[in-house]
């Protein structure tokens, strides 16, 4: 059991992650590069921006303490070091991993969630828990916590990862009690858990406005990422209960020869 | 709805809460490693695909 849920989640992951890298590349990466020529003091910037303006890299030098270090001096002294792909074929080869690693971890997960419910892996029920899956991870932290691009002013690492991931929890919870407890008491208690952190409210950035990333290409961004989002998780879910009856009729086939 | 049990034959309890916790922990990790993890290299090597999908980054 455990050989065919793991060998349907990687087909899952590995299907959904292909459609979603080609998406990305094509959707997304264009508008993370050319935010990056905005972006000074990061180094990402230096790879992909032939034409960037000195100007911008004095003004924006340390205003953005990225990476794990929330301190500027720090983090100006240590992210030089870190290895980061090559631009263009290594890094787009780099996002199709990341994306093809998330997306089987992802596929493991709804597999589990699947198992815990007792559904049994169909592309129907897999679509919908798919479904469920892109509300609970990639909508509700977005309404909070809007997709960025890099060199937008944002809140400190920690903050964001912890609401981001309470969110995540809560909301799923609450699309369980009601969607498949669908009881009067679940069903409101289902809705507090949704709405209780956005009443709580996302850590928001204390620095919005110096950011030079055209507001276009942000809210294009923000789209494309949510779109993407979308069918990553739809496929997952498909292509995992398609894979799962799959694996089921190969071993029964094992079975009677 | 309708609440559709699992048909396979091995649905002996012990097994299922294994195969579980085996994919909860793996699934768990392989998200952690792709979005979360801090070291610099993981997070540069996963960083477009971190934006896109929206998991919080530098």
């Amino acid at each position: 059991m455990i050989l065919r849920l793991v060998s349907a989640a990687l087909v899952a992951g590995f299907l959904a992650s292909v459609v979603t890298t080609g998406l990305q590349l094509a959707l997304t990466s264009p508008l993370i590069l050319q935010a990056e020529t905005f972006e000074g003091g990061h180094s990402h910037a230096q790879a992909p921006s032939p034409a960037i303006a000195p100007a911008a890299l004095i003004v924006h030098a340390h205003a953005h303490a990225h990476g794990p270090s929330q301190d500027p001096a720090q983090g100006g002294a240590e992210k030089p070091d870190a290895w980061q792909p090559e631009p263009g074929l290594q890094r787009m080869a780099f996002t199709g991993l990341a994306t093809l690693i998330g997306g089987v971890g992802y596929a493991l997960l709804l597999a589990a969630v699947m198992l815990a419910l007792g559904r049994e892996p169909t592309p129907r029920s897999g679509l919908a828990v798919g479904i469920a899956g892109f509300l609970a991870v990639a909508l509700a932290p977005a309404v909070g916590l809007p997709p960025e691009l890099p060199g937008m002013g944002a809140a400190p690492l920690v903050l964001r990862q912890s609401w981001w991931i309470m969110t995540v929890a809560a909301t799923g919870i609450g699309l369980y009690l009601i969607a498949v407890r669908r009881v009067p008491i679940t069903i409101l208690g289902g809705l507090v858990l949704i709405v209780a952190p956005h009443l709580a409210g996302a850590p928001q950035s204390i620095d919005t406005v110096s950011s030079q990333v055209p507001p276009a290409s942000a809210a294009q961004f923000a789209a494309r990422s949510l779109a993407i989002g979308f069918v990553f998780w739809a496929l997952i879910g498909l292509a995992y209960g398609w894979a799962w009856g799959l694996f089921g009729r190969e071993a029964s086939d094992r079975a009677h020869a | 709805m309708t609440t559709a049990t699992l048909q396979t034959s091995a649905l002996r309890t012990g097994e299922s809460a294994r195969t579980l916790l085996v994919a909860a922990f793996l699934g768990l990790g392989l998200v952690f490693v792709a979005g979360f993890a801090p070291a610099a290299v993981l997070h540069n090597a996963a960083h477009d695909f971190r934006h896109a999908q929206n998991f919080p980054c530098h």
